[in-house]
């Protein structure tokens, strides 16, 4: 209810002319809501990364965001994303050197402002998948909520949550043992090769396939349904 | 929607993926990133349905990228496996150029990560590349150089005069064996052109750098003078030698055997190693192996084998030579030596172990009293090794031919003399490694150890009234070639076998459509017909399927054109490129194909001490799987071509 609440709020505002086109029309794919009877072969799924110069969501900025686009259980390549962000206040220097991006490549990036709109121009109502997605979701929720005063609208899944529902049941306790469901240990155990760790695209790949392959154990565990995978 | 370009990284990631298989490995990276930015990437479970036989067709075709998928018809309920697609294979093409429906199944037999492609895509590459369409039209393997090159070299020896050439070699005592040397070390500190010289002044290719207690540390050779140094602008020639060395060397312990070094050579893809002490670099130095020393290394050279199997005198001796024939055989087939090269030594071999048990067993016989009747007499190699393409030590199948003794009564003791030395040579063979023939198709027995009369009433009744089953099971008579004796008798009855061919014309038709008993799976990226038997289940049977339907048809022309000489599939089909000239080219790839086949056959029979003839697909790389594929086509013309030649439909029951 507190949803429906906000999405009313932010299309108002939309009526009034306060919000910019683009971000408009991200929110009017909301109208209609996913129906949970809604067979997985039929959703669309955007699978993103983004990489951020820190972990603190309230200092750290987005430096890329990467992500690919799954029809049902497969990888659309051509369905992809990938946009560099300029950022003037950069915060830690670890994540510059985790994540390889030069000051160059940043000061060549969009502006925050034009990289979240083509972002959102290109998630759609889609499905989001993420690792650790909370994080992920937070940084773009921060930017949306400090521009727009709004959040994401989109359903969201997160590919460690589910990956541990699926081997260990819902009320497995994480807490002691998280290194088991980091994004390197699972591809590992289902046997994906890792490439081009460490870039938003990268990343976005990786558990795309990782995420194709937790569906497949779903199936068989009779989640067929958009519903029975988001437990709603 | 799609208001950006796709994500670099993940297209270049994809193109990476897809570039490292034909037909893409020969596009380029740009064309690559263009076709990945088109595809989907699917993940399939073990026994997922991906289509099925008479499906509409679909809008993709498939590479598999990781797992494998099965293809397979149903014919009659039951399932026939017709491919098995794995890592770098494309299936579901005729979504690409059919019309209405898939004429296979495709199921995931493990977990496979495929690449769907979209039908599109492919049909505007097909367009636009000639490469690409060159490889859905099958050509590829025509195009694969050091086929061609292999096959060049093969002619020139040929045309030098094959016999000849290979005789030369075999009488060659020159080929002295290279045995261990004082190897010659330098310090790792000495200017470049100081080594150079050690090398010059001591007339040798390479030089090991060692330390003070001549451990070994790296390896300077010609090549690295070449290439490092005088190749190189600028004064190098006083820097010290541990700047352009290879290190580290590569170290063996002493005592490795030829076959030993062979396959290390091949795997290190090295041409010179190191022997020390103990085998790693921390001893020292005790001696070096080149390329050229494992290559003329005694024992191993058909030369020095040769002799010792002439002057065998016991067959303890004959068996051990035997052995190291297989070595020889195992060096060859590794260095891809040309199979018409390794065939032509290995017949000169086989037969000089046959003529050498013969003449023990008469040498036996004499001394127990048993004399050899003053008659003619021919001793035949019978199937493949009349053929000369024995190069595994599969069964024997000989006969003994005799000049008709004057009367009755003396034609049953020299039959009896005769048999007795069939039964001794026959035996000998077996000690040799050569197995029985399970049809006891030998020189032992009666039957087929018999007088020209005797031979000839068997030739007349399989070519007067020829009847299915047994020509199926006559078809090897029909290649016998003299090993041992009177070769003008051999050739007596060659001659009238031709003539009564001639006589009765009817016999082609029967003896082509026995050729045809097996046919080739035909077809796009169906081609692999596997066994069902459970012993051989999931193989393909390479003789019977691939190697067969070519001797079969090379036997039959050679017998339509009458040709007298004793000759082999390949010499065969070349022999009627040039009486039929408008067959010539279709001869030629037959020739080629049955060359690949007798490597394939070769190379599985030696790495699984069998008899090579059940191949598991698995087991071929990609050049191979490609021109086992192409070869089929080939058959399949051959065959097309014996059913026009001898209007076989009309008989076809």
């Amino acid at each position: 209810m507190l949803e429906f609440a906000r999405k009313m709020q932010v299309s108002r505002r939309c009526k009034k002319g306060l919000l910019p086109e683009r971000v408009c029309r991200y929110v009017s794919l909301f109208d209609h809501p996913l129906r949970r009877d809604t067979p997985l072969d039929e959703v669309r799924f955007v699978i993103f990364d983004t990489e951020t110069s820190g972990f603190d969501l309230a200092s750290d900025r987005i430096l890329s965001i990467g992500a690919v686009a799954m029809k049902g259980s497969k990888i659309d390549i051509a369905d992809s994303f990938e946009v560099l962000l300029r950022q003037e206040a950069i915060g830690g220097k670890e994540a510059i050197s985790v994540h390889g991006i030069l000051k160059r490549e940043l000061v060549e990036g969009l502006d925050e402002d034009e990289a979240i709109c083509r972002f959102l121009d290109y998630l759609g109502n889609g499905v989001i998948v993420a690792h650790h997605a909370d994080f992920d979701i937070g940084m773009v929720g921060k930017v949306l909520s400090r521009r727009y005063g709004m959040k994401l609208f989109n359903e969201a899944l997160d590919t460690a949550s589910f990956a541990k529902r699926l081997e260990k049941g819902p009320y497995y306790n994480l807490a002691h043992k998280s290194g088991e469901y980091r994004l390197d240990n699972l591809c590992a155990r289902y046997g994906i090769r890792l490439h081009d760790r460490h870039t938003s695209s990268g990343d976005a790949y990786l558990t795309a396939q990782l995420f194709q392959r937790l569906l497949a154990v779903g199936r068989k565990a009779g989640i067929d349904t958009v519903g029975k995978l988001l437990l709603k | 929607m799609q208001t950006t370009t796709p994500s670099n990284t993940i297209v270049e990631r994809v193109a990476v993926d897809l570039g490292k298989y034909p037909p893409f490995d020969r596009l380029g990276a740009d064309k690559n990133r263009e076709i990945a930015a088109s595809l989907l990437v699917e993940y399939h479970e073990e026994g997922e349905m991906l289509f099925r036989k008479g499906d509409e067709l679909g809008g993709f075709s498939y590479m598999v990228m990781k797992g494998a998928v099965r293809l397979f018809d149903t014919i009659d309920g039951e399932e026939m496996l017709v491919d098995l697609c794995d890592e770098g294979d494309l299936f579901g093409v005729r979504a690409i150029f059919g019309t209405s429906t898939y004429l296979l199944s495709a199921q995931v037999v493990e977990e496979s990560l495929l690449l769907a492609i979209p039908v599109e895509t492919i049909k505007a590459l097909v367009q636009s590349e000639p490469v690409v369409a060159a490889f859905f039209t099958g050509a590829i393997a025509r195009s694969v150089q050091h086929i061609e090159h292999s096959l060049s070299e093969a002619i020139d020896l040929r045309k030098s005069g094959s016999d000849a050439g290979i005789r030369s070699l075999l009488a060659n005592d020159a080929l002295v064996v290279d045995q261990v040397r004082n190897v010659i070390t330098c310090a790792p500190d000495i200017p470049i052109r100081e080594a150079a010289r050690i090398m010059s002044d001591n007339n040798i290719g390479s030089i090991i750098v060692a330390s003070a207690n001549r451990h070994p540390l790296g390896i300077i050779t010609d090549t690295d003078l070449r290439k490092k140094v005088v190749a190189v602008a600028g004064p190098v020639n006083e820097r010290p030698v541990s700047d352009i060395m290879t290190s580290p060397v590569y170290t063996i312990t002493a005592g490795k055997t030829v076959a030993d070094m062979m396959m290390l050579m091949v795997r290190a893809k090295l041409r010179h190693f190191c022997i020390t002490e103990d085998g790693t670099a921390n001893s020292p130095v005790t001696g070096i192996i080149s390329e050229h020393d494992i290559v003329t290394s005694e024992g191993v050279n058909p030369a020095v084998l040769m002799k010792a199997i002439t002057q065998s005198e016991s067959v303890e001796q004959l068996v051990q030579e035997r052995e190291k024939a297989e070595k020889l055989l195992r060096m060859y087939i590794a260095q891809e030596v040309a199979i018409h090269f390794i065939t032509s030594i290995f017949t000169e071999l086989n037969d000089a172990l046959i003529v050498k048990a013969i003449e023990f067993s008469v040498a036996d016989m004499k001394r127990e009293g048993i004399e050899l009747p003053a008659v003619e007499f021919c001793w035949l190699s019978l199937g493949s090794e009349g053929r000369k393409e024995q190069l595994l030590r599969t069964d024997q199948d000989n006969a003994i031919l005799f000049r008709d003794p004057p009367d009755e009564v003396s034609r049953d003791s020299v039959q009896r003399a005769f048999l007795e030395l069939g039964k001794r040579v026959s035996a000998i063979l077996v000690a040799c490694g050569f197995t029985p023939c399970p049809a006891e198709i030998m020189a032992s027995n009666p039957d087929w150890c018999q007088p020209l009369s005797g031979w000839m009433s068997y030739f007349r009744k399989w070519i007067g009234t020829p009847e299915p089953k047994a020509l199926m099971n006559s078809t090897i008579f029909f290649d016998f070639r003299p090993v041992f004796g009177s070769t003008s008798l051999a050739l007596e009855m060659k001659r009238e076998i031709n003539a009564e061919i001639e006589r009765g014309r009817g016999f082609l038709q029967f003896f082509a459509k026995n050729a045809l008993q097996n046919p080739p799976p035909l077809g796009f990226f169906r081609n692999f017909l596997v066994e069902k038997s459970r012993e051989h289940a999931h193989e393909f049977d390479i003789k019977a399927r691939a190697m067969m339907p070519l001797s079969d048809a090379a036997r039959v022309l050679a017998c339509e054109f009458g040709v007298n000489d004793f000759l082999g599939t390949v010499e065969r089909f070349r022999r009627i490129g040039q009486l039929l000239p408008s067959f010539r080219e279709l001869s030629e790839e037959a020739a080629q194909a049955y060359e690949f086949l007798m490597r394939l056959r070769t190379e599985r029979g030696l790495a699984e001490n069998s008899s090579g003839r059940y191949i598991d697909p698995e087991h071929l790389n990609k050049m191979q799987r490609q021109e086992l594929r192409n070869l089929f086509t080939t058959i399949g013309q051959i065959q097309s071509m014996l059913n026009l030649r001898y209007q076989l439909d009309y008989i076809r029951a």
